[in-house]
């Protein structure tokens, strides 16, 4: 067929020159160039994304330290009675819940804040966005030093001013680890929003003065649905990088002191390398993803809802 | 001639994607041509003539940066030094042992090899032992305990390279400043001096947030860490020992509450600060205090006593990984690496503590009061992990330990409580 597409094309006959044959081959040409250029994306995303899946998949039907003995669906079954598993997953949420709820609640306040007609705006703007751009790791060793009741500089500041000293790694330590995310996420937020707010058009505010609007409801009914998108962005990153969260707890608390810091890929990175149970920790990464991607599409429905209304 | 030349000088879109399609695969192609051709045949000793060495970073010393130069002359290879935490070196070790894309030598802390023996990723040094082990000295000039733990149904898995013990190091101005004239021996004089020495924000002692600070008490109430399949044998001893420990820290409040920390050093810092009389730590720490405060004139006395006068043996050692692509080469840098000249170079260098018997008898070290009382507490010093490596579940069982010494110590949780779930979870481990 493809031949005789060709002949038909060569020799003009068909219907016209720019028939359905004619456009049919040049479909084809295109997709097939298409999938050329698709190729180096897909061998990557394929050998170095898709392979490593399906390679845990099958780890996580094995267990023992060379996850090597065949056990079902068992390490799937047993995550789900395991205390370990059901606190670190509890405390994740948690985790998830503080950091999203703050982050978008300061960073909309600083983006209104920033928003408006201020001397010095371009630098506070960059000046917010420094916490986002420092390595997380030297974010958690910065707090980690910084917090220290002994010698951290804090306790200093504090005894300077006549407050008690803290001890918030041991007294509050999940609540810590939240502040410290909200410190470095905060900033990429706000500038998130600010986009947001520059792109509503003004014609909005006016209409609703027109209508006698007050600033609270010109914010509640227009600013909040213009910044729908945003928002949606702003959650569904959130809540997947803070399900994700391992450096932390990693650098700052060793996911102590007890269980208290012990999020959830922290624990899978302990049953991996310190229990030696790469088939358990196979497991229970991938329910995180099945439960990355239900809150993902709820996110996505709720915001879809949001924008329509 | 140029594919624009043909078509009147012109390089339509067609053809720009033709040819970005062409490079594309060509590119694809002779990368993987280009990857096979790296790759090492079998035996060769991948990645040309390298060999590849994990090293706790805190241990690189001069002493044996030298033989690592003269090694590389002699064998005409390119050595790799690789440094890390012991947290970070597990991780990527187990991760080589599943790809396979193993080192040729690793120190490890306290025979993990042993641990890691029980699952085949280990080689055995038996046939080294058996042509070299009398030259060098192996095993008879080397303690007992260093030999045995590294020993598993007659295979010895690794050589002990540094051998420490942890003992109580003290300050003597503020000894001497309350009015005390020696230090404690038991319990329950060192609770006593603990109290005396404490004053306002200056604490009598410091206790460490690192768990592995904790085996010397269990140790000394005649605890054993993994005994006949049981964990923590007598139980009852087991929760004295870490209740003591508890109410040092929130009863009669002489220590500090350790602060949360991903490493050992609190104590260390708060001792250099004059912020506490008294910690109990190893050969490690000496340098690091003497750098940090040379005004301090400072005190090693030996273990305390309860049922009996106990403290921890640990230190490093090396192995060969199964499959290692220089074995012989690293036998031959174990062998220079242990000498006994070489040994008494990273003393003085490090004020490190060997395992050499001849180490210890060398005048200079028992001479030394710092070394000598060190090397006198290895006397007495036991292998708190050794039962426990040759289950082969000592990581899970310690990370579970770890949990439950911060929830009494630092938590202030009952240790009776904590010492029961302990049990029961890292027995379901062992036993899993």
């Amino acid at each position: 067929m493809a031949s005789g597409l060709a002949t038909r094309e060569r020799s003009g006959a068909g219907p016209s020159a720019a028939g359905p044959g004619r456009r049919y081959s040049l479909e084809r040409r295109q997709r097939r160039t298409a999938y050329l250029f698709l190729l180096p994306a897909l061998g990557f995303f394929g050998l170095l994304f898709f392979y490593p899946l399906g390679q845990e998949l099958i780890t996580s039907l094995y267990t023992g330290p060379r996850a090597d003995r065949f056990s079902g669906l068992q390490n799937y079954a047993g995550s789900f009675l395991d205390p370990a598993v059901r606190n670190s997953f509890w405390l994740t949420l948690i985790y998830a819940a503080g950091v999203l709820v703050l982050t978008i609640g300061l960073g909309l306040l600083l983006a209104l804040i920033l928003n408006q007609p201020l001397r010095g705006r371009t630098v506070l703007r960059a000046v917010l966005l420094v916490p986002y751009l420092t390595s997380i790791v030297i974010t958690g060793l910065l707090w980690r030093n910084i917090l220290d009741p002994q010698v951290g500089i804090l306790n200093r500041l504090f005894e300077a001013v006549g407050l008690p000293a803290q001890n918030w790694l041991l007294t509050d330590p999940l609540a810590t680890l939240i502040g410290i995310s909200v410190w470095q996420h905060t900033g990429y937020t706000s500038v998130l929003f600010l986009a947001g707010l520059q792109g509503i058009p003004e014609v909005y505010y006016e209409a609703a003065r027109i209508d006698g609007a007050s600033v609270l409801q010109r914010f509640r009914y227009v600013t909040i649905p213009f910044l729908a998108p945003a928002t949606l962005f702003v959650s569904v990153i959130g809540v997947i990088w803070s399900l994700q969260q391992f450096a932390l707890p990693f650098l700052v608390t060793d996911g102590g002191p007890g269980n208290a810091t012990d999020l959830y890929i922290f624990h899978v990175y302990n049953v991996a390398f310190e229990f030696r149970d790469f088939g358990y920790a196979s497991a229970l990464s991938y329910l995180l993803l099945v439960v990355i991607m239900i809150f993902t599409l709820i996110q996505f429905r709720a915001g879809r809802r949001s924008e329509f209304a | 001639m140029s594919i624009g030349s043909a078509r009147a000088g012109s390089l339509s879109r067609r053809d720009a994607l033709r040819l970005g399609g062409s490079l594309v695969a060509a590119g694809l192609g002779s990368s993987a041509l280009a990857a096979c051709a790296r790759a090492p045949k079998q035996g060769s000793g991948g990645g040309g003539d390298q060999f590849r060495i994990y090293w706790n970073a805190g241990h690189v010393y001069d002493a044996y940066a030298e033989i690592i130069e003269r090694f590389e002359k002699d064998h005409g290879v390119e050595v790799v030094w690789e440094k890390f935490q012991w947290e970070d070196m597990r991780p990527k070790l187990l991760a080589d042992f599943e790809s396979g894309n193993v080192p040729d030598l690793v120190e490890d802390p306290s025979a993990w090899a042993t641990e890691f023996a029980v699952t085949g990723n280990v080689a055995s040094l038996r046939s080294y032992i058996d042509s070299d082990g009398a030259e060098m000295g192996f095993p008879d000039d080397w303690q007992e305990d260093t030999v045995r733990r590294y020993t598993v149904d007659g295979q010895v898995y690794g050589i002990q390279l540094h051998l420490t013990s942890q003992q109580l190091i003290y300050n003597k101005a503020m000894f001497s400043d309350a009015g005390i004239n020696k230090p404690p021996a038991t319990w329950d004089d060192f609770l006593a001096t603990a109290r005396e020495l404490t004053r306002g924000e200056v604490h009598g002692c410091a206790l460490n947030y690192d768990y592995t600070y904790s085996t010397p008490w269990l140790l000394q109430n005649g605890v054993q860490y993994y005994e006949g399949s049981e964990l923590l044998v007598p139980r009852d001893a087991a929760v004295e020992a870490l209740q003591f420990q508890r109410d040092l820290v929130h009863k009669h409040k002489v220590s500090p509450v350790p602060p949360v920390s991903t490493d050992y050093t609190g104590p260390r810092n708060v001792f250099v600060a004059k912020k506490t009389a008294m910690i109990f730590t190893g050969p490690w720490d000496i340098a690091p205090i003497k750098e940090a405060a040379p005004d301090i004139d400072f005190g090693v006395a030996p273990a305390l006593s309860r049922k009996t006068q106990a403290t921890i043996a640990a230190g490093t050692g090396v192995f060969i990984p199964k499959g290692a692509k220089h074995a012989d080469l690293a036998w031959d840098l174990i062998k220079r690496m242990t000498a006994l000249d070489v040994e008494l170079k990273v003393t003085e260098e490090a004020d490190m503590t060997m395992p050499r018997k001849s180490w210890a008898e060398d005048p200079k070290i028992a001479s030394d009061p710092v070394l000598g009382a060190f090397g006198e507490g290895l006397s007495y010093a036991e292998d708190w992990w050794d039962a426990l490596n040759r289950t082969g579940k000592r990581g899970a069982v310690d990370e579970l330990y770890k949990s439950m010494y911060q929830q009494v110590v630092v938590q202030n949780k009952p240790a009776a409580d904590a010492v029961n779930t302990f049990v029961e979870q890292a027995t379901r481990q062992v036993k899993g």
